[in-house]
């Protein structure tokens, strides 16, 4: 399934007349010109089966109404199992993985044009196995949180404060599904990109300090943080390598003029957000998870944590059983070029360090985010696949790339 | 009429696991709404043995003319038939000029009178009778075709290679339930033809019993409403069809009856059906195993009638690394490689006794005599006990009898093909 966005001035898609460029709405029928997308189930199976089209010694057949291959016999993915989703500024990719019957992760994405530029806005949720419709649960949240941030966007709102606000429409929506068997339950990872420094006020360092992105600590009470709520300005890390790059570069000097794209995250649980560059990729969240616990705490390095049996138990999520969700946000302001990556762990399990993933997914990330998402996807289902997979990348600064113009 | 196709299966393997075993129940509604003009679609052939060995004693003789003349009453009116009378020749009795008649208050009697005057005299080429009863059935367009073989004796004046050659003449245009009086027939002969012919063959030892049999099969074939149905089995590239097996209410093998209707389909044939028939297939395919967590569809059981699906049953592969799940073996796969078994034990057995083996002979019919009492088959387990002694049902433990009815004997081996079902645990 693809999406391609329209492009900015096309013919409204739903009454065909020409639209003004930048508006959200379509003047004459007032048709949502750019509407966010999501992982969905599309109804059916998909039209052909990947592992026969991947198969040159296969000869192509259909695929049948109960989903089976008439070539190969292999079940197809569903709508909800495999989803592609491609807006230009960004694309994402979720999968179910090889060992989970149904694809219990969610995703959502939307553009926007405003005043400073072109926006984009992503969701990625992870529902919690041990809850009850986990897959319904995380779709419910990345749904309702995409339409406030969209929202926010488009009107120029304070964007950490809409994130908030996102995450209480999620867990609303998530009320909504709690029933006798309890509460469904997902982790969440927001991301909004704006151009240049951005469309809502920016934070001044005078006012909140700069905490170096080496700490990576917004959790309550988990080590140096600040208390969950608080906003945190992640700047670039200057502990971080720099391969081959000046290093000066990577130094956080967000007074030396405008940044190629400011990033607004906010996180509940073990979803992540990294930025990837040549010269300094990072990781932009801090997991709400026992192993990130153990590391806070100095117990044990982070690859020893995350082999320890309790690793992935997670110590905060979106839920219908939490009343007052208290999710982290960040501001990150991206010091020249690079790609947002926001995954679930099915991608990170099998790659946590920010420099692996970059060296895997750069330089095509910031050209091919579609086919790029489709390459990490496929390492870590050549990993072992054991969990869902959902990949999505922002090449920043925000452009559409030719092809889709 | 319609049908239902259900399958049975442990659908999960272990990690690499390549057999995929279903059992696949065909049943077809009990709703008989025929108008009556649908008999003329029906024709019946009754081929009748008059070799000189009829009249030893004479009264098989007097029975087969009292068995056709029971056939020839249960006939419906519109019902196309004939009888044929077959030595080692054969020739048209009624009607007389070789073609068929249409059944009514008039034919019928005509035929019976024509059937009463069959005297006993020559040899028995059963193949000759064969071809004769093709030439008959194609004067007449019929969508049922159906017939009665009796004999009383080897296939002697013919080779096997001409009685094979015969039986590929009738494959596909009729079937054919096969019925031996006496005990001086070949039960192996007569299976070769009933199997190919997709009918039943059986032991008619007192000729007392002949004519309530024939009317028995001629009720039978009355109640059939379509012809030449199949089962037409998909699977995925590289899979391979290891056996079809009809299962219940006996075992017959199909696999070598395949016919490729497709690059990935074949079909095997099941035959006329009736109302309220219900028949089970053990169908076993080898995939190319996919990964833990994947699903295959590792075969599509289509019952078709010419271009038309009556039904449709899949059969799916699983792989999971849950050793609880793939390990488990489904009853009705369990019971039904049992009961194959059981046939097969009882056959090779027996010949093992023909051949003065005794020690494979008393291994094998033990061996069936434990499989017959695990899945219930009591009346199997009851011809057994007529050819051994059994000391020991549980563990198998048996001698030969000293001495054994040859009617026993063949009894236990046309029957050995019987099965019976277990309960389903679910479905």
């Amino acid at each position: 399934m693809d999406v391609t966005a329209e492009a900015a001035g096309a013919a409204c898609p739903a009454c065909g007349r020409t639209t003004a460029e930048g508006d959200a709405f379509c003047e004459f029928c007032g048709a949502e010109l750019a509407p966010a997308v999501d992982s969905a189930a599309a109804p059916g199976f998909v039209p052909a089966c990947p592992v026969c089209a991947a198969d040159a010694a296969i000869t192509p057949a259909g695929v049948t109404a109960d989903g089976y291959c008439e070539s190969c016999g292999r079940k197809v993915p569903t709508g909800r199992d495999h989803v592609e989703l491609d807006l230009g500024l960004l694309a994402g990719v979720t999968d179910r993985g090889l060992r989970h019957s149904r694809n219990e992760d969610a995703m959502a994405l939307a553009t926007a044009e405003v005043t400073a530029g072109p926006a984009a806005v992503a969701v990625v949720c992870d529902g919690v196995s041990s809850s009850p419709q986990p897959d319904d649960a995380s779709l419910a949240a990345a749904q309702a949180a995409i339409r406030v941030l969209l929202d926010a966007v488009r009107m120029g709102d304070d964007l950490q404060e809409a994130s908030r606000e996102a995450v209480r429409e999620a867990a609303t929506a998530l009320t909504a599904l709690a029933g006798p068997a309890g509460a469904p339950s997902t982790t969440f990872v927001s991301a909004v990109i704006e151009s240049g420094a951005g469309s809502s006020a920016p934070i001044t360092p005078s006012t909140i300090p700069t905490v170096p992105a080496s700490a990576q600590t917004a959790g309550e009470g988990t080590g140096p943080g600040t208390a969950a709520g608080d906003t945190v300005i992640i700047a670039p890390d200057p502990a971080a390598p720099a391969a081959g790059a000046d290093p000066a570069a990577a130094d956080p000097a967000p007074e030396q003029g405008e940044p190629d794209g400011v990033i607004t995250l906010c996180w509940l649980g073990d979803s992540r957000a990294y930025w990837l560059s040549a010269d300094g990729a990072q990781r932009l969240t801090a997991d709400d998870s026992l192993a990130q616990e153990m590391v806070d705490s100095g117990l044990l390095g982070e690859a020893e944590a995350l082999a320890t049996p309790q690793a992935h138990v997670i110590t905060r999520w979106l839920g219908a059983d939490i009343a007052e969700p208290r999710p982290h946000v960040s501001r990150f302001e991206a010091p020249g070029p690079g790609v947002l990556l926001i995954c679930s762990d099915g991608l990170w399990n099998y790659l946590p360090e920010a420099e692996d993933i970059a060296s895997l997914a750069m330089p095509a990330a910031l050209s091919d985010p579609a086919g790029t998402a489709g390459t990490l996807l496929k390492f870590a289902l050549d990993a072992g696949g054991m969990d869902n997979i959902t990949v999505v990348l922002v090449p920043v600064p925000l452009t559409q790339p030719r092809s889709s113009l | 009429m319609s049908f239902t196709v259900d399958v049975d299966q442990n659908q999960f393997l272990p990690e690499g696991g390549r057999t995929v075993n279903a059992v696949v129940t065909v049943t077809s509604s009990a709703d008989m709404a025929v108008a009556s003009s649908d008999a003329t679609r029906s024709a019946e052939i009754i081929m009748v043995d008059c070799s000189g060995s009829m009249d030893v004693p004479s009264m098989k003789m007097s029975s087969a003319r009292s068995a056709v003349c029971a056939a020839i009453d249960v006939l419906h009116d519109g019902t196309a038939f004939a009888v044929v009378a077959g030595t080692n020749t054969a020739w048209p009795v009624f009607p007389a000029d070789g073609t068929m008649a249409i059944a009514d208050p008039i034919s019928r009697a005509a035929a019976k009178r024509a059937a009463m005057t069959l005297r006993a005299s020559g040899g028995t080429a059963i193949g000759t009778w064969l071809r004769l009863a093709c030439a008959v059935f194609e004067t007449y367009p019929a969508q049922l075709r159906h017939a009665i073989l009796l004999t009383d004796g080897k296939n002697q004046h013919e080779t096997p290679d001409q009685l094979q050659a015969a039986i590929s003449r009738c494959d596909g245009l009729f079937s054919c339930d096969c019925r031996g009086v006496g005990t001086d027939w070949e039960v192996a002969e007569l299976r070769r033809i009933s199997t190919a012919l997709l009918g039943t063959v059986d032991i008619v030892a007192d000729p007392a019993s002949l004519a309530a049999d024939f009317a028995a099969m001629m009720e039978n074939a009355m109640g059939k409403q379509v012809a030449d149905v199949a089962l037409r089995i998909w699977t995925p590239q590289s899979a391979v069809v290891q056996f079809v097996k009809q299962v219940a209410p006996a075992v017959a093998d199909l696999s070598d009856r395949r016919t490729q209707t497709g690059p990935q389909a074949g079909d095997y044939p099941t035959g006329a059906w009736g109302p309220g028939e219900s028949r089970d297939y053990h169908v076993s395919v080898a995939v190319n195993p996919a990964g833990v967590g994947q699903e295959m569809l590792a075969a599509r059981v289509s019952l078709v009638l010419g271009s038309d699906v009556l039904g449709q049953g899949l059969v799916r592969a699983v792989w999971t690394d849950d050793e609880a799940l793939s390990t488990k073996i489904n009853p009705q796969v369990a019971h039904y490689t049992g009961q194959a078994e059981l046939a097969a034990a009882i056959q090779d057995g027996l010949e093992a006794r023909k051949q003065g083996d005794e020690e494979t002979a008393t291994a094998k019919l033990g061996r069936a005599v434990k499989l017959a009492q695990q899945s219930g088959n009591e009346d199997t387990a009851k011809l057994l006990a007529k050819v051994v002694d059994v000391v020991d049902a549980a563990t198998g433990t048996v001698r030969l009898k000293k001495s054994v009815a040859d009617a026993d004997e063949m009894a236990l081996d046309t029957r050995s093909t019987k099965t019976v079902r277990v309960k389903k645990e679910h479905g």
